[in-house]
């Protein structure tokens, strides 16, 4: 058997009992759900300033020709603002105007588009990776819902962000997020004592790569190829840590047993990819809260654990452990 | 979104979910949990741009997305996996009877996300080299080389595991 071959079957063996979860479709709308519900509280703050407005412009277009139940009249949809008013024939219950889906069109089609149906545009950039740049990621008011002629319509427009951690080794440059840290040893607030021999700095960092306030970097033997790392760390602060509280709590259920470290409680153990898991052949990780909104997680690498020992791994990263502090 | 896409989206979701899953969890060497949540979030972002892209292969930007996803979530982790060629065979860890299937599940975890995302499109997806490329956003030539160094990697196990048995 050759090894594509082999590699093939090993594969399907693997996955082959594997199915989807059932009521995956309803687990997705929440999700989408939840994604939308931020939008929109942001969106009526928005439209409720529009339409305070829109409302004076209204009611001198046809004082006294609004129909029965408030209904705004307004120049129809594509009539030149600030056309000659509307007479009162012209008045008809328009109850705003269906706001058009502009998700995932281009900012420059999405514009003229608004300014046809009577909206003003206003366009806003968010960073993602989630939709092509340059294309439209959310809108307030959303799709489908109504607003007034003349309602600001904002679209939020992709913009992408600056490439992450070198795509392979050598042929992308690394984050320097937190500039020169010197050794590497301080970062969020936190200060490195301790460190096994003959480690250096890996002249990266990054910043909120695992959740908002939360920074990273690595020490690496010399001679490491670029994005190499023999030792790395992150602090977790803010939302982070207390994602990162959850994860510790996870841990223990997963049977992890806590150890001390200067007096705190530790993990140290290996973990999955994920970083939620604790498995066998995981990243040898130690990972304790520091102190009240301050989570750190420092990993070692499996080649450099296999060059140290097993043993020698645990007590090094013991006493990384303990030798990290709060930066005075 | 109409009722119609609705109801397309759930269709595709019924027919396509557990190919994705199962490209995830070997994509991100990780446990079906961890991908499972993956691969949700990818169906999100699928669903969110549904009316759009339903008519113009929805699977592979499902696919797309749910491997990226995979790659920068294990990039996350480590930051690069270091890659050791001469890897010396860890006979001493496995009995005999450790199954060839499991030696090379476990070699090809080891591997850096990447490297192993390019042996799990090309030889359980069956894609083409240039789909591959494609896919991942990168050269041809990567997707070659990257497969040969894998590839490479999981036959010396392979033929290390048949020493020891002969």
């Amino acid at each position: 058997m050759n090894v594509e071959e082999a590699l093939r079957d090993a594969m399907a063996a693997q996955v082959a009992d594997v199915q989807a979860p059932p009521m995956l479709g309803q687990a997705i709308r929440r999700r989408n759900r939840r994604h939308v519900v931020r939008f929109r509280l942001a969106g009526a703050a928005l439209v409720t300033a529009a339409v305070a407005v829109g409302v004076p412009v209204a009611l001198t277009a046809g004082p006294g020709t609004a129909p029965a139940g408030g209904v705004l009249t307004g120049t129809n949809a594509g009539g030149t603002p600030g056309a000659s008013p509307i007479g009162a024939d012209d008045t008809v219950a328009v109850p705003g105007i269906i706001v058009p889906d502009l998700i995932g069109k281009t900012a420059a089609e999405a514009s003229p588009i608004l300014k046809e149906a009577g909206y003003t545009v206003r366009v806003t950039e968010i960073t993602t990776d989630e939709a092509p740049a340059g294309t439209v990621y959310g809108q307030m008011p959303q799709p489908g819902t109504t607003a007034p002629a003349g309602a600001a319509v904002t679209i939020v427009v992709a913009v992408a962000p600056i490439p992450s951690p070198g795509a392979t080794a050598g042929d992308a440059p690394m984050p320097q997020d937190l500039g020169n840290l010197g050794d590497g040893r301080t970062l969020g607030g936190v200060h490195v004592g301790y460190l096994p021999e003959g480690l250096e700095w890996g002249k990266w960092s990054a910043k909120d790569g695992f959740g908002t306030r939360s920074y990273t970097t690595s020490w690496a033997k010399p001679g490491l190829e670029p994005g190499m790392y023999s030792v790395q760390m992150i602090v977790y602060r803010k939302q982070a840590a207390e994602d990162f509280a959850k994860r510790l709590k996870g841990f223990a259920a997963q049977g992890a047993k806590p150890i001390e470290v200067d007096g705190k409680k530790a993990y140290l153990m290996n973990v999955s990819e994920g970083g939620d898991r604790v498995i066998d052949g995981g990243t040898r990780t130690i990972a304790w809260t520091l102190a009240p909104g301050v989570g750190v997680e420092v990993m070692m690498s499996p080649d450099y654990v296999s060059e140290i020992g097993d043993a020698a791994a645990d007590r090094e990263l013991k006493k990384i452990a303990a030798g990290v502090a709060l930066d005075k | 979104m109409t009722e119609e896409d609705e109801a397309a989206f759930d269709e595709f979701l019924a027919a396509r979910t557990t190919a994705l899953l199962r490209t995830a969890i070997l994509v991100c060497g990780a446990s079906a949990s961890d991908a499972e949540d993956m691969v949700q979030s990818a169906l999100e972002k699928v669903y969110r741009h549904w009316p759009r892209i339903r008519h113009d292969n929805p699977e592979a930007y499902a696919r797309r997305v749910v491997v990226n996803g995979a790659i920068s979530r294990a990039r996350r982790r480590r930051v690069l996996q270091e890659i050791t060629f001469a890897q010396p065979p860890e006979t001493s860890v496995e009995s005999p009877d450790f199954g060839l299937r499991d030696v090379l599940i476990a070699e090809l975890r080891r591997l850096p996300a990447r490297m192993r995302a390019v042996l799990v499109l090309r030889y359980w997806e069956d894609m083409s080299e240039a789909e591959t490329a494609a896919l991942l956003g990168c050269s041809v030539g990567t997707v070659k080389s990257q497969a040969a160094r894998g590839l490479a990697r999981v036959r010396a196990r392979m033929e290390s595991l048949e020493g020891v048995s002969a």
